[in-house]
This record gives structure tokens, sequence and C-alpha cells, in this order.
């Protein structure tokens, strides 16, 4: 009876006696570990059963909780079958019930001998010899243990029935009736190869397989949260297409995206791929602190780091030491520290497209300069009076400025780093209230005034000059106030003016009203000196923005004696300036002109030889040049740019940044610093190595790394069987699922990387097996005696994915587009989908001509309101990684089919071609069948059609209309939407 | 012929409910899958149906519930930095001053319940009432806030409490979908995470019923198809399907033969359920709605018809609470749109004798703060901003106490200082009520036990039980 009811329960059984690693180890750990395990802080009465040699010896209690082959003796099993609610175990308050098949299972453990044994995932993958060497390999598994179970395979699939599986299997599209009519009547004995080999050389093969590595990778096309912004990373999800279509190594594949920016001389595709730790969430609501979602960021990319590589539950360990596994609170966090040193940049790819438009650009500009003096309307004759007209009056506004570089630096969190032409650059993390310390002293006496020139900086958000990097206007800053103090006393500005003083606000809550001007000026240079902390200095963010504010002191200050400036930045959410220069300036008349400083250096110093300098600022700021000048001064506010993507950039040395670990896994309890390294169960990381993301990523793929390759197979196999040979696609640890075939499992493993970790290999070498091969028809038998088919003695029956069912539908209507890569699309859906009830409103103008009809992979994904057939098939919306899709069968479902008109059109355009196709009737019926079902209908099938064709034919439905309405019904069927 | 396969008897029950899916047939399979064994409730429920009338954007209690006539005398001054402690703010600077109470307050019912004069309809069901003032959240921010309240986890991707119950529960009809996600207001901060299923299967994901459009997606035949044509299409699609079903002996088939015939049934329940042309004038106008336009109040009356068609647990969304400005305008403005229609829930249900089966929770995500929110720069006075530390919520009906109020926060409504009840606690009560016990209704996975309550201890409140 114990032995039938293990095997009910793992659904694997054979063995004839109690295995820890399958058996034992999954109760002990759903039980006992919690109290009883390695987590000290958790740790009752003393005991620790993880291990054998406190198992077999005493807690608190005294008694022996194990005594090998004496469960009688061993106060384990007396605890666990006692009467007394006082002694029971597991304690009635935990609420935890242990099954009597589970304790019997404790008992015969015990009774034989009570051996430990390494959890199977944790030791690394050994081929065992092919139990029938004749077979293909997974055959020589699986018939193996199907002849142990005294079953047998079934008989292979027929050959519509086979073409139709590998087809939506390697490239998720049905065979058009001609492709499957040629393979079916294909009579050469490697026919069923050749076939493979082509669909792995598809280009669709890497749409197919992007969109189950993007689940994995929690892609979307938007922030996520309350705004839920449009994001650009759709670069990132082409790159993943191509990669997987170049059969790129798993490896390499992973290395890129976990720390492609890391590699020796990256190349523009290994930033791209960094984008995989890029789609995690940005909640960009009013007043969020940043930091504390960046560390919600932070907790993301470990947690699916251990799924996708992993298949370690390592998120069980933010809060405390893991309850079951050998994961420790610290080693979470050190985990995160491996991962916890990139900054976060928007990437503008380069090509060699986009570099020859920008050195035409700065062509364009250099022409646009020269021939300005030739524009003057007069000529140079007119030009000349003019020009110095100007130069008397500019000069006489002109004053000298000198540059003071402070001698320290202070913030709150960014870095700043002096540059040699006096510019301060910040950097890294940002906070919603941020003060700068500058402290500037200089043999300068009589100081009257204060300038800061604000500037853009490629390496800042949107160019600057700004760090603002959310919510408001990106790449801008926030001057809230500015404070001098001298010798500790308070230092009185009088007044201040800006160059953008004209501009209208663009304060507003950025999301809901991107960048509208508000009437009314409200926030200019002097708002930074009246105190007000909601009121301040604000310059936008991009290109080539420069600006200046000078603040006028209200007596002359002597820089000999030191000044200490602070700049505080704050608003609902960061603001810090991210690249300015401060200057000082003695004269009577300081103002800010709103030339370039160099122009008004000319100006102060009266030094004419720089004429075309100023010339040139003359012709572009005269008011009759204000037409002329035009086309310069646009061009130099734009720059063709790449493609942005959002990608990882790993710190410089010099600013790196501290992890530290979080008491309980709450943002407002970082404890003491801890240093970046790998739970110690697993081998380490390479002596000498530094411990950092590529070191780690490297690591995943050493040879005797336990988990990564056995994990990614066992994903792979999951997408052909519908079930992986571990059911826990997520989760390797003791509370998984031990393997079904776990030497199959390993043979594969080991193969996979004997093979270069070649993804198209491993899917041939699955599809060309007859196992895979098999007919999935549930007899009855099969049905009794193994529901879930985990011994695989059929194919596998499955609802397909979302994506596939609706490309499959555009594809038999002959609508479908193959039109690859570029940014998401907008098909068309009900408009409440997006018009309501979500606070970050999307405009979903559905696309027209073809992108109405690409592949599903390329909808755009709106996290907060995603696609509606999608999510009523179990769609992921991007919010979370998933491994493994769960698949419901409900009433929506059969509503979106019937009378979405999306799948709608489908049949009309169907009816359309069917119609012009097939003569007759039976011949259309035969079409319709063959495009959807991919076989061809059997008799009593054409019956029932053309039963339902008569019958609306007498409701007077004809032509294109019936054809629809049967096409229709055919998209509808379940085998349209099931995996063959 | 295949011979009728043996699992198909278990997956037609689970078949005939899957909208919200069977109890014990779904609760098998489950059991299997996930190591979940529980399906009938743990305990003997009170109510069968929750309907949550959630005030996103977070009303401002302090103009509504908790009465504090210390904030007038202090106006203008701000709170000592003891009582702020380290709470961290959306807008404001935690210095800012303290702002009265905008609204009068006066004492209603035999309870005497508090009410401010904002809410004259409120006050004629206050004795069916549990007032719980002294509520309390983690989240100062909405999206997370929202996602907290309805799913215990700030962060998208956990089941929300609607999808734990119907999880937990099945469904009462198998014309309609068992939990259902009404909306008024401007757009829900926490999105489509709030009725969320999370790691649930996608079959207790909130059904969202829409103003515009088909009330339920694709709902409606499209108008190319007769009403004939969509029957006899479904009953082609059902035969072929049967067929099928002998060949390939997929008991998944017969589900999908199921859900065809349900989603028949929904394509006349839903316009059914839509249709106030049933309801006599008196209890129109006792909502104050207008039958044509979707509004907070419509939203009640149909949450009344659906509960007594059996639909288990409904949301009904009202954003607009969000007062950084003019609190008092906001306060007035919400009032206006959903006192009288929130009252007349409560009225209604009792008159039909359904307020004992039927939960009925108002509330929203935080509190307000008693300072005072300004700003030069975005245009702003006399709002309020976010406050975790204190909000109100009332609970009424099936399982709960009326004329209750519990709870009092300190006299400048900053901290809760008698019987603090957080978020988690709500929830238990809210499964407790629904005959579930928040420690016992668990899913594994990904090596956890997760439960909608998280891992803190939390209690139900027993103190606004009946």
């Amino acid at each position: 009876m114990l032995l039938l009811a293990l095997a009910l329960s793992t659904g694997a059984p054979s063995a004839q006696t109690v295995d820890f690693n399958r058996d034992v180890r999954p109760v002990l750990a759903q039980y006992c570990f919690a109290c009883h395990g390695m987590d000290e802080h958790s740790r009752k009465g003393k005991l620790r059963l993880d291990l054998s040699e406190t198992a077999y010896g005493s807690g608190k209690s005294g008694a022996t909780a194990i005594v090998p082959g004496a469960p009688e003796k061993s106060e384990l099993i007396h605890r666990l079958f006692s009467a007394d609610e006082e002694e029971l175990m597991p304690p009635p308050h935990t609420k935890k019930v242990m099954p009597e098949a589970e304790r019997a299972i404790l008992k015969t453990w015990i009774a034989s001998g009570a051996q430990y044994e390494p959890h199977w995932a944790y030791s690394p993958p050994r081929q065992t010899p092919l139990p029938k060497p004749n077979l293909h390999p997974i055959d020589a598994f699986v018939q193996a243990r199907l002849e142990r179970e005294g079953l047998k395979p079934s008989p292979e699939a027929d050959r519509y029935e086979l073409v139709r599986r590998v087809y939506l299997d390697l490239i998720g599209l049905l065979p058009t009736p001609a492709q499957a009519d040629a393979f079916v009547h294909d009579t050469s004995p490697h026919a069923y190869e050749t076939l493979v080999d082509s669909l792995l050389a598809s280009p669709h093969y890497g749409e197919r397989w992007a969109r189950r590595w993007l689940d994995l990778a929690r892609y979307a096309d938007t922030n996520g949260f309350e705004k839920d912004r449009p994001r650009t990373i759709w670069p990132y999800r082409d790159w993943v297409v191509r990669a997987l279509n170049a059969d790129l190594p798993f490896d390499q594949f992973s290395i890129r995206q976990l720390a492609g920016d890391m590699l020796p001389n990256p190349t523009p595709d290994d930033l791209i791929a960094t984008g995989f730790h890029r789609n995690t969430m940005l909640n960009e609501e009013g007043g969020i602190d940043p930091n504390e979602y960046r560390f919600y960021s932070m907790v993301d990319r470990v947690a699916v780091t251990g799924t996708a590589w992993m298949g370690l539950t390592l998120n069980c360990a933010q809060c405390h030491t893991h309850k079951y596994d050998p994961i420790l609170h610290t080693d979470y966090y050190s985990v995160m520290a491996l991962l916890n040193n990139a900054d976060e940049p928007t990437y503008a790819i380069p090509t060699p497209q986009i570099e020859a438009q920008q050195q035409a650009h700065r062509e364009r500009i250099a022409r646009l300069e020269a021939e300005l003096p030739t524009k003057f309307p007069g000529g140079p004759d007119a030009m000349e009076p003019r020009y110095q007209e100007w130069l008397t009056s500019e000069r006489a506004r002109a004053s000298h400025w000198e540059i003071v570089r402070p001698s320290e630096m202070q913030t709150t969190l960014p870095r700043l780093e002096l540059q040699p032409d006096g510019f301060i650059l910040g950097s890294g993390d940002i906070s919603k209230s941020d003060v700068y310390d500058l402290r500037l002293q200089a043999p300068i006496q009589n100081v009257r005034a204060l300038r800061i020139e604000v500037a853009s900086h490629p390496s800042l958000p949107n160019d600057g000059p700004g760090l603002t990097n959310y919510e408001g206007p990106i790449g801008g800053f926030f001057l809230s106030e500015l404070q001098g103090r001298q010798n500790g006393e308070p230092i009185a500005f009088s007044h201040a003016e800006a160059t953008n003083d004209a501009e209208p606000d663009r304060i507003s809550d950025a999301a809901k009203a991107p960048a509208k001007p508000k009437p009314g000026k409200t926030n200019n240079a002097s708002a930074a000196l009246d105190g007000e902390m909601s009121s301040g200095w604000q310059v936008l963010g991009g290109y080539a923005v420069a600006h200046s504010a000078v603040f006028h002191f209200a007596e002359p200050v002597d820089l000999g004696a030191g000044l200490d400036l602070k700049l505080l930045f704050e608003k609902h959410f960061a603001c810090p300036l991210g690249h300015f220069r401060i200057s000082v300036n003695t004269s009577d008349h300081a103002t800010a002109t709103g030339h370039p400083a160099e122009v008004e250096a000319a100006l102060a110093a009266g030094d004419l030889s720089q004429r075309d300098l100023l010339l040139l600022r003359f012709l572009e700021t005269a008011p009759e040049m204000e037409k002329a000048a035009a086309p310069l001064l646009t061009a130099r506010k734009t720059l063709p740019r790449g493609q942005p993507t959002l990608v990882l950039r790993e710190r410089p040395a010099t600013n790196p940044r501290s992890t530290r670990r979080y008491h309980r896994g709450e943002y407002l309890s970082p404890k003491e610093e801890v240093t970046p390294a790998v739970p110690a169960f697993l081998p380490p990381l390479p002596d000498g190595a530094p411990a950092n993301r590529l070191t780690f990523a490297h690591w995943l793929f050493a040879p005797e790394n336990p988990l990564t390759a056995r994990v990614t197979v066992n994903r792979q196999w999951q997408a052909f069987f519908g079930r992986g040979l571990v059911r826990t696609l997520e989760d390797f640890g003791y509370q998984s699922e031990a393997p079904s075939h776990p030497e199959l499992l390993d043979w594969l493993a080991v193969e996979f990387r004997n093979q270069g970790w070649s993804m198209k290999k491993l899917h041939r070498l699955i599809v060309t097996s007859a196992t895979y091969k098999q007919s999935s028809r549930i007899t009855p038998a099969l049905a009794e005696r193994d529901r879930e088919n985990v011994l695989l003695a059929r194919a596998s029956r499955f609802r397909l994915d979302a994506e596939i069912i609706r490309d499959s539908a555009l594809q038999a209507a002959g609508l479908l587009s193959t039109k690859m890569g570029g940014p998401g699309v907008y098909p068309p859906q009900p408009a409440s989908v997006t018009s309501e009830g979500t606070y970050g409103k999307v405009d979903w103008k559905t696309s027209e001509g073809e992108d109405r009809y690409r592949r599903s992979l390329y909808t755009f994904i709106k996290r907060t309101a995603p696609f509606a057939m999608a999510t009523t098939f179990d769609a992921p919306t991007g919010e979370a990684c998933l491994a493994r899709r769960e698949i419901s069968n409900s009433p929506l479902q059969a509503l979106t089919l019937l009378n979405d008109s999306m799948f709608l059109e489908a049949a009309q355009g169907m009816a359309k071609q069917v119609m012009a196709e097939s003569p007759d009737d039976p011949a259309r019926m035969q079409n319709i069948i063959r495009r959807c079902l991919t076989r061809p209908a059997a008799p009593d099938e054409l019956a029932l059609l053309a039963g339902f064709v008569a019958k609306q034919r007498t409701t007077g439905l004809e032509g294109e209309a019936l054809w629809t309405a049967v096409s229709r019904a055919v998209l509808n069927l379940d085998e349209a939407i099931t995996h063959p | 012929m295949t011979a009728p396969n043996p699992n198909l008897t278990r997956r037609h029950f689970f078949q005939d409910c899957a909208i919200g899916t069977g109890k014990m047939a779904l609760a098998s399979l489950l059991a299997r899958e996930n190591g979940f064994a529980a399906a009938a409730p743990h305990h003997s429920p009170k109510a069968k149906a929750v309907i949550h009338l959630f005030m996103a954007g977070a009303p401002s209690q302090l103009e509504l519930f908790d009465h504090k006539p210390m904030l007038t005398r202090y106006e203008g001054k701000p709170l000592p930095p003891s009582i702020i402690g380290g709470q961290r703010y959306a807008f404001i600077r935690p210095d800012a001053a303290v702002l009265g109470p905008q609204y009068k307050f006066a004492k209603h019912g035999q309870c005497g319940a508090e009410l401010s004069e904002m809410l004259p309809h409120l006050a004629t069901v206050v004795d069916d009432l549990a007032i719980v003032k002294s509520c309390r959240t983690t989240q100062f921010n909405h999206a997370p806030g929202q996602i907290y309240l309805n799913t215990g986890f700030s962060q998208p991707g956990r089941p929300s409490m609607g999808s734990w119950v119907t999880y937990g529960l099945g469904s009462e009809t198998s014309d309609l979908p068992s939990f259902v996600v009404m909306s008024t207001g401007s757009g829900i901060s926490g999105g489509a995470a709030c009725w969320s299923s999370g790691f649930l299967p996608g079959v207790y994901s909130g059904t969202r019923f829409r103003n515009t459009g088909d009330p339920i997606l694709n709902v409606s035949t499209p108008p190319e198809i007769t009403p004939s044509t969509q029957r006899d299409t479904i009953d082609l699609i059902n035969a072929m399907n049967q067929r099928r079903l002998q060949v390939d002996g997929d008991a998944d088939t017969s589900t999908r033969i199921a859900n065809y015939e349900m989603a028949y049934r929904l394509q006349t329940s839903a316009p059914e359920l839509m249709d106030l042309g049933q309801e006599t004038p008196e209890t129109i106008a006792l909502y104050g709605c207008d039958p044509a336009q979707p509004s907070f109040a419509r939203a009640c009356l149909l949450a009344r018809r659906m509960v007594e068609r059996g639909v288990r647990f409904i949301n009904i969304y009202h954003e607009g609470w969000d007062a950084h400005s003019d609190v008092a305008g906001n306060v007035k403005k919400n009032c206006a749109a959903t006192d009288q229609a929130s009252a007349a829930l409560v009225k209604d249900l009792k008159l039909r004798g359904l307020l004992d089966s039927t939960l009925v929770v108002w509330g929203g995500e935080f509190g307000r703060t008693p300072m005072v929110e300004a700003s030069v720069s975005l245009g702003r006075s006399m709002g309020r901003d976010h406050h975790p530390q204190a909000f109100t919520t009332w609970l009424a009906g099936g399982g709960i106490r009326g004329g209750v109020t519990l709870g009092a926060t300190d006299e400048m409504g900053f901290n809760v200082v008698e019987d603090e009840v957080h978020v988690p606690d709500l929830q238990a009560t809210i499964l407790h009520c629904l005959g579930l016990d928040h420690e016992r209704l668990t899913f594994r996975r990904a090596g956890l036990d997760f439960k909608l309550t998280g891992v803190e201890p939390c209690r139900v409140i027993k103190e606004i039980l009946a």
C-alpha cells in the first residue's frame, strides 16, 4: 500500500524502496525544515534534521531524533505519531498536518537505515550509459522506463498530426495545406529530418522561441505601475529573436544578457542584450522613493536570475534564511551584490547609417555657419556697421567671469566629478531630496555675483543637464534653493536671473500631461532664493541645452575666506543637477547675458581677434537674421540619434555601489554591507576572478555548476511535452518534485553542454525522437494509468499559447504578416480595454495595413492594460518572471474566439480566399478544414459542416457571409487551438 | 469508437462551473497539481458574496469619519517630530502645518457614530455599519497601496482577494463570472494587477464589466452574425468537438464543449443583468442613478443584481479621492457621487434579505495627512497628502456586527492609538466572513505556500463580527 501511495504522489514511481531524494527529503522539507533546518534563527528545540550528523543526535529534549534502522527508538517517529498535542509534530498550531502516507515514508526510511543522500539537483549531472543503446537516446530512457511500468509507447502520429505538431513547436505557425502535403507525400526516408532542419533554419523559429524566453525576461513595452508610460526596449526583443535564429550558444546568449556590457570591447548587440534585466518595472507615480523601487528592481533581478538559470527560489531568502534550501539570508544579498553594480542608461544604438547621418549633420552645421555672413540683408556693407554696433552694446553688457573649481564637493547621493573644463559631472543614484555642498575658495575679493552654467552631457539621462531619470522631465533638474555661508554665517543674495526666465513653466506632473507649459511663471532663478522649497530654478532636459543663472550677492564677498555653497534639489521626483560649472564675477554689471561663456569672455576682454566667433554670435542673434539663422539654430538642437534601448552599464571602479543586507527584506532596514558571492552549497566563483556580474554569468556555465544545464533542458522539454521532466520548472530545490526520468534529464543536460549549448541541436534531438513523434491520442487505458502523461507513453495534448492561437487564425486566413522586428504594433481590440479603468491611458491607435496582422510577438504590451485576447488565454503581463504558463479553459475564451472582431476578420479573410480557390461546397469545406486543422476532414465531419451550410442557406445566408460563418466555426474548434 | 474517458465525469463537473470553477472538482485537480487540498469553506460562512466599494485615490478620513477638532486649534503649526517619526511622504515635507477638518461632524443612529455632514445618506444606515477608524497600511503611493490592499503585496503579480476567494470557494453561478470588476471615475492607479489572479490560473481573474461597448468583452454576437447562426455555430462547434473527443479522448475537449454552452448563456445573462428596466422607479431613485449612464450608483445597483444572481466577489472602483489640493472640494464632489448609492446598497440589500449574506466593504488604499499640502510649483493649496498611518474603512452585512465603531487615532489624527487594524487583518476578516481561514487558504508556488495575508502574523477583527 505504501508503495502504491508513493506512486500516486510522485507520479514517477516504480522503485521498490524509499528513495531519499525522491520521497524523503520533500517530506522533511515541507514539514520539518522550517523549524529544524539550516536557519539558526528559526530553529526549534536545538534540533537540525537536514544533516545526518545532527539528525542522528539529539535536540533539547535529549531524545535521539533518528536511530537508523530503528524507527521505534527514534524520537522523530514517536513525535509524528503521538496522540499528545503537546508532543505531536508538526505542532498543531502550525496548521501543517503530515498525511499518513508521508509519515509512513519517514518510518520506512528510518527502518531501512535512514540514509541521507545529496540532493540530486545539487550534484553535477553525469551521463549514464543508454539503457537501450540501439535507440535514439531519448527513446532509450523513455522506453526502458515504460517497459518497467509494463507500458508500450503509442504508435507514431499520422503524418498530418506530425507535420502540424512540429511546425507549431518549432516555428509557432501552422503548415499551409501545401506545406503539409509536401511532407505527407514525401516518401524519402529522411523526409522528417529534412523538414525539421528547414524549420530550424526558418526565421520564424526565433520568433517562436523568443516568446518563451520573454516570459522569463518579463518583457513589456511600458514601465508598469500607475503611470505605466511607454518605454523603448523592443531592440532587446529583436535581439532575442536574432540570437535564437543564429543559434547563439545558450551560454553566450546568457552571458551577454547578464553582463554583455562587461565583455571586452562589447558590440552594440552585447549592450542591447543587457536589456534582459532592464525589463524590471519602473514606478513613476508622484512622490515615490526612487531608491525603494530600485531596491525592488534588484529583488526582482535576483529572483528572475534564480528562476531562469538556477532553478532556485532565491527570492525565499530575501527576508530570512531559506526555509527549505541551503540558502542563507546573507547569501541572497551576496547574489544581489553580484548584480547590483550597474547603472541603467538608455543606449542609442550606433549603426554605420546613423554615424554617416551624424557626420552629414555636423557638416551641414559647419556649412550653415560658414554661409551665415552671406545671408545678411544688404550684404557685407550693411552687415559691418550693424556688427560694430552690436559689439559696442554687448561689450558693455559683458563682464569677466572667473571659473571657480570647488575645493570640496559633498552630496547626499550622486557622485560629482570635476572635469578639465571646470564643469562638474554628476553620476550615480539620486534621491527626492538631494543636497550638494560645494566649497569655493580662491584669491578673489569683492565677488559680486555667482554664475551657474548648466549644459547637456551625453552621459546624462536624455543628455541632461539634470539627472532626473523617471517621472519628471527626463534629464532636467530643479534647484529648489541656493544658499551660501561664509565661516558658518549665511551670505545673503539680493536677486537672480537666468537665461530661461522667459520660458513657460513645465513643472506639472509630466506623465499625466507630458511637459505641457503652464501659464504664469513661478519657477525661475530667483525662486531658488525665496526660502520656499516647492519653487525653484528648473531647466528641462534635452540635447544641446545650455543655460545659466546669475545670483547676485547682497554685499561683495571675499572668496579668499572661502564660501560654502549649498544647492538643494527637492521635488516629488528626484531632480539634481548633472553637468554644471561655477564662475564668479567682481564687476558691477554682471548679468546672465545668454552668450556662451567663450563669447562673453571675448567680449569682456575686448579680444576682437576672435572675429569669427563674435561675428557668428552676432549673426545668430541679430533680429534681421532671425529667418536666415533659424536652420542653423534648429540643426544645433537636433542630432540624428540611434534607436534608443535600455541597457545596463557596469559602474566605474571609482564609484561602486555597495550592497547591504536588509533585515526582514525591508527597504527601510538596511544592515551590514555584504560582499558579492554565490551560495556556499554551490561551487565557488573561480579563484582570482573579480566577484562581479560577468564572473557570475560565466560561473553559471562552469562544468561543475549542477543547475544551469538541467534547468534549461527541462524548460525546453516542457515546451514540447507540456510538462517538464521536473514538473516545477522554476524550482529544483528540496521542495521541487523529483524528475520523472532523472537519467534522461542528466543525459540531456550533459549532451546540451557537450554540443556547445546549441539550442537548435537540443530541439532537433528532441523532435527527432520516437517519443516526440508518438500519437497524442489518449486511450482510456492511458487516461486511467497516467493522466498527466508523466511516463510519456504518448505525445502530449495541450491548448496552444495565446500568441500561437491568434497567429494561427491569421495565418489560416491568409492574413498574417511575416514582417519581423520593430516597435510594438496595435492590432484591433475592443476600445474599452485601454480606455477604461487604467490610470496611465494608452492611445491604442489600431495599426493600419499589415501591422494589424503581425505575429503576436510584436503586439505592444502594456502592463496595466494588457492585450485582452492574450490575457484571456493566459499570456503574462510582463509584471513577473514566468517559467511556465498556466493553461486555463474558460467561457471567456469561447467568447473571444466567437465574437472578437479580429477573429471575425480572420473568418472573413478566409472566406474570400476559399471562395476564390475552391469551386464547390465540398472543396470549400475541405479547404477551410485543411487551413485550420491541417488534416483533411473525415466524411462525417464534412456531413456536419454540410448540414450547417444547408441550414444557413435556408436563412438566406449565401456567398461570403456563408463561408465566413463556416470559417468562423472551424477557427473555434478545440483542435484548432490545441497542440496535437 | 473509444469508450468514455473515466476522467470525464470529474472534468464535467469542473467544466460546468468553469467560469469560477467548481468546488470539488477543481479542488481535486489543484490539490494534485499544487498540493492544495481545501476547497469548501473552512468554517461555516456568514457571507456568500462580497461587494468591495474601493475608494481609490484615498478619501480623507479627516473630512468624513475621524473628527479631530484639535487640528483646527493647531491649524498653521507643524506637528512635533516625535509624532511624525521617520515617515516618508509623496509630496509634502513632514514639517508641513496641520489643517483643520473642513466639515462639521455630528452623531447619528442609535450607535451614535460620528460622521461628517458630507455623508448624510450613510448616516441613515449607520447602525448597520462597523466603522474601523484604525486602519493602517505600509504603502504611501497609490499603485502599491491599491495593489497591497487587494493582493497583500505591494507589487503586481500576486492573486487578488477576489481571485483567492473564487479559488477557495468556487462559483455559485454558471451564467455569470464569479468575480466581477466595475469602475467609475478616472483610471485606477494599480491597474489590472488589482484584480489579477497573479500566479493562480487565469480563470480566477476578475472579469471587467465595462462602461462602454460590451459589458463583458465580446459578449455580443458581432452584428454580421444573426442570433440563429450564432446558435447553429455553437452547435456545430460542439458537435465537431464531441466527435473529436471520441478520437483524442482528451477531457479538456469536453471542458471546451461546456464552455461554449456557458459562453452562449453569458450572451443572454449579461444583457439581462445590465437591463435595469426590470427595476422599479423607487429602486432607481433609492440609488439615484440614471440607468442609461455609467456611474458609481449604477454600478452599486448592478452589484446587487449580480449578488442576486450568484456572483461571488464584486469590486467597484471609484477613483478620484486623491485630494492633494482643495480637500474640501474633493470630498464634496466624491461624496456627491458615492454617498447616496453606498447607503442605498446597504438599504436595498437589507430590504431584500441579502445583507446578512453579503459583505459590503467601503474604503481606500490609505488615509490623508493631518498636514496641509500646498505647493507653489504645482499650484496646490488646502490639500492633504497620502497618509499610511491611519485611515477609515467601514464594513456591513454578512458576518459583521452593525453599529460598531472600532479603533481611534491620536488627537491630531496622525497615528492609531487603539485597536490597530493592518491591511492583512482586514483581508483575514473578509475571508473569515466567507468561511475561509486566511492561514489555510494557500497556494504552492516556487517552493512557498503563498497566502493572501502574507507572512506577518495577522488577525481576524473579532470586535466587529456579528
